[in-house]
């Protein structure tokens, strides 16, 4: 440790200022351009993208966008992988947020026996990497009559999402004021109308956030997606993307659609950043546990 | 009595613990199972005892597609971490813009996998793909690269991607981690008129270290389960250069029907994936959250 004697020459003094600076700068470009370039070669023709791949697009046509909202001659109606997306995602959200709120709830109110037991059965099941089910599950699903469905793939999404909602929600009833609860329950409230009617409308908050936590990974998950949804009308917008995929770029005449669909499937996921980037980066520190 | 008084927080769990037990635990009990059997799917299932692991020893896709999840999950986790680090080091100077520069390089984190995959296919394509038209474009003709489409540059591209999306991750954890160190000890170390760099090295690091380490084993085991970005890009291509565990376990099951070998190479990742994230369970106490 030579702390004391270190002299800097002046000039190295402002070296990290300036060297700072330009690595942040540079490192925006190289994040911003490629999702810049990619909206921006959405709606260019594929003229304007092969003559001039940089160039901003002039002029701006959607084009690509109706051509594979309504579908075309290779791929059925792009509005069918958004439609299915959605009401999957939302589904999902909605099994997910109930089951976790529940046993969340349960977890930081209760005091039974074995209520420790299923915390560390919880966290147990974080550990287990989603690829080891896919296989039984490609059967089992069969066997229930939920492959292809859209009730299974929301089943399939709560129940990944499940135990680290529900470690989150019980940190979070742990902190809940129980005298809220209480005068409900003396009202004549059951348990679970205190919980409906008290508990979850004033943790609202919470429960959005949670909802902003698995938002993201349920929109874009691909391989229960692939696996479980292999037939044409039921397909979600990852597989719509990952299907999308020519051979080679020369050969293809349809490079703006291609640029329409990807475009159009972040999208929904950045309007969502814009509008909420505080909760999501702060859901994401606690989401890491995952 | 007690089981009556707590019935009604057994019946608040029950629709959790049902679709874990359902759609987590059955599934996995199956695939250890299966691991011992020979299946095409069709006709009925021979047990095989340790046959598929013996085979899978054997099997040098197998062998390759660990050392790529490995090689992948080593240099995407370094790479995210150690330009991670440089941003939120960067930014926690206060630098004008801060709030944007956050802002900007979550974005990519935004992106589904399957479209950031997408979207540099194009960028690495080699005669309009945008990487080497830009190369070209500036007088740097001698760099352009077959990138994804020959084996020797394929997986290093791939991971270029990974850390091009998810570097963000890592700053916002590391920013909050640098953001906690009391401001008074940075005072302190300034009024001893010590270097940036040696304040960088005594003090930041040593106090983020805990930190440091905890996003080092989540994206590692993060990346271990690595899928959608190289079924997008490569589909394990070119030959079986980029196959990861992932990748090799679905073409198994469901481009070859070997659903018993397979599932033996899902033990395989569920055995390592497990432990690693097992001992960091138990290493690192799970936090709870604010709101």
């Amino acid at each position: 440790m030579h702390l004391k004697h270190s002299a800097i020459h002046p000039l190295l003094k402002r070296i990290p200022g300036a060297t700072v600076t330009i690595t942040l700068v540079v490192w925006a470009i190289v994040q911003v351009y490629p999702i810049l370039f990619m909206f921006l070669t959405s709606v260019k023709t594929d003229k304007q993208i092969l003559n001039a791949p940089f160039g901003l697009p002039d002029p701006l046509r959607f084009e690509n966008y109706a051509i594979v909202w309504q579908g075309d001659r290779v791929a059925q109606p792009f509005s069918a992988f958004f439609i299915n997306s959605f009401i999957i995602t939302f589904g999902s959200l909605v099994i997910l947020l109930f089951v976790a709120g529940l046993a969340g709830y349960s977890l930081a109110r209760g005091r039974f026996p074995g209520n420790a037991a299923t915390q560390q059965g919880f966290l147990l099941t974080l550990a287990v990497p989603v690829h080891v089910l896919i296989i039984p599950m490609y059967f089992f699903m069969g066997d229930l009559g939920l492959r292809n469905s859209h009730f299974g793939m929301m089943l399939v999404y709560a129940t990944l999402g499940l135990p680290f909602t529900i470690i989150l929600m019980r940190a979070y009833f742990l902190s809940f004021p129980r005298e809220l609860e209480e005068s409900a329950l003396l009202d004549g409230c059951s348990r679970f109308g205190a919980f409906i009617r008290v508990v979850a409308p004033v943790s609202r908050g919470a429960i959005a956030s949670m909802a902003i936590i698995n938002i993201s990974w349920i929109w874009s998950e691909l391989l229960f997606a692939l696996v479980l949804l292999d037939q044409q009308g039921v397909r979600t917008l990852p597989l719509a993307v990952a299907g999308y995929r020519p051979a080679s770029m020369t050969s293809e005449s349809v490079l703006g659609q291609q640029f329409a669909i990807m475009s159009l499937t972040a999208l929904p996921l950045f309007v969502f950043y814009f509008l909420f980037q505080q909760q999501i980066r702060k859901g994401m520190t606690a989401g890491a546990l995952r | 009595m007690t089981f009556r008084r707590n019935l009604i927080w057994y019946l608040f769990l029950a629709p959790a613990v049902i679709m874990l037990l359902m759609f987590m635990a059955y599934p996995l009990i199956q695939s250890l199972e299966l691991a011992f059997y020979e299946w095409n799917g069709l006709r009925p299932r021979e047990y095989v005892a340790l046959e598929n692991f013996e085979d899978l020893f054997d099997d040098r896709f197998f062998w390759g597609a660990l050392r790529h999840t490995l090689i992948f999950a080593v240099f995407s986790t370094l790479g995210t971490v150690g330009i991670g680090l440089l941003l939120a080091m960067a930014i926690s100077r206060r630098v004008r813009g801060a709030a944007l520069y956050r802002f900007i390089f979550y974005l990519p984190v935004m992106l589904p996998m399957a479209v950031t995959a997408a979207l540099w296919v194009r960028m690495y394509e080699q005669n309009f793909g945008m990487l080497n038209v830009m190369l070209r474009s500036v007088g740097l003709a001698h760099l352009e690269g077959t990138w994804i489409s020959s084996r020797e540059t394929a997986l290093g591209s791939v991971i270029a991607v990974a850390v091009w999306q998810f570097s963000g991750f890592p700053m916002i954890i590391l920013l909050a981690g640098i953001e906690n160190i009391p401001e008074d000890l940075h005072e302190a170390a300034s009024l001893d008129g010590i270097s940036e760099v040696q304040r960088i090295w005594y003090l930041t690091l040593p106090l983020i270290r805990p930190v440091l380490i905890s996003i080092g084993v989540l994206q590692f085991i993060f990346s271990l389960k690595v899928f959608d970005l190289v079924w997008v890009m490569t589909l394990g291509g070119p030959a079986e250069s980029t196959s990861v565990l992932g990748t090799f376990l679905y073409k198994e099951a469901f481009r070859k029907q070997e659903y018993g070998y397979a599932s033996a190479v899902a033990v395989v990742m569920f055995a390592v994936i497990f432990t690693v994230t097992y001992v960091y369970q138990r290493l690192m106490r799970v936090e709870s959250v604010e709101f």
